[in-house]
């Protein structure tokens, strides 16, 4: 299947190194998003690193065959190798509080046999909102309408949508 | 919808039902059984029956192609609920995302992967 091409064991191998290397890090942005069901297109898989110093995201790049590319002028620091490239540093999420308290509002997603953090829908949307690019407010209101979806479809189901959710 | 008579004898077997002993549970004669069979649709109350004496959902007992209708009739019903009690919401996004939330979080991820590729090639 062509969908099985894109986001391989490559990449769910650096993200297993970075969790081997108790590196603190959640997903954020629209990739965070259509984890959760939003019909949304993303290029990249955003990072929000609590400690972009923690010397395990080296290690967890080198064992993957990755490096890291240092931010110059406007540009921040990058991921470069096959493993790592279609992840995105992200040092700052806007609009949001510090990565530690921001780390309440995540939750855990399964991908494969890995468990990795995901930014809640309703932070993502925040942090959109206050960013305000021409990009995100094109798809906030998909992603509103995802957030009113999973509410709706969990009031029926009775079940709280955080812990519902936490099920996937 | 149709009656899968290779399913209901499926069911029955794996509870050691003859398929005469399950008719009989049912209240359903043989004849009224393979009439059933070789209609293009049958009324839900019959196929009602039979699941109630297999302790089933109905729709185990549906041919592959209604379960999909039935699934995607489901999903229509839940989409338009949700849009009831909120005319604001677009539709399609409700849809979409209903959708997506019967893939595995992994398979959403790739489906949004692979379609900003596929836009790309029309850049």
């Amino acid at each position: 299947m062509p969908e099985n091409l894109i986001f391989t064991n490559k990449e769910i191998g650096f993200l297993r190194e970075l969790k081997r290397q108790k590196v603190e890090f959640m997903l954020v942005g629209a990739a965070a998003a259509a984890l959760q069901g939003a019909p949304v297109v993303t290029q990249d898989i955003d990072l929000w690193f609590e400690d972009m110093k923690d010397p395990g995201i080296l290690t967890a790049l080198r064992k993957s065959g990755g490096i890291m590319v240092p931010s110059f002028g406007q540009n921040p620091p990058t991921f470069a190798g096959d493993a790592v490239k279609l992840f995105d540093i992200v040092l700052t999420m806007h609009g949001l509080k510090s990565y530690e308290e921001e780390k309440k509002n995540s939750f855990e997603v399964a991908l494969g046999t890995l468990r990795v953090s995901v930014l809640d829908l309703d932070r993502i949307i925040k942090s959109k909102e206050t960013v305000g690019r021409p990009k995100d407010l094109l798809v906030l209101p998909v992603l509103r309408d995802t957030l009113k979806t999973l509410r709706q479809n969990d009031t029926k189901n009775g079940v709280p949508r955080t812990s519902r959710r936490r099920k996937d | 919808m149709r009656l899968s008579g290779e399913n209901t004898k499926k069911l029955a077997g794996a509870r050691s039902l003859s398929l005469n002993a399950l008719l009989k549970r049912a209240g359903v004669s043989k004849t009224a059984y393979y009439h059933l069979i070789d209609k293009e649709s049958v009324l839900p109350r019959s196929i009602d029956a039979l699941a109630a004496a297999l302790g089933v959902r109905p729709s185990a007992l549906l041919e592959e192609a209604d379960r999909k209708s039935r699934r995607a009739l489901r999903l229509l019903e839940a989409a338009d609920r949700i849009a009831g009690s909120d005319p604001s919401m677009d539709r399609d996004n409700i849809r979409h995302t209903l959708l997506l939330l019967e893939e595995k979080p992994i398979d959403r991820l790739r489906r949004s992967l692979l379609r900003a590729r596929k836009l790309d090639l029309y850049k």
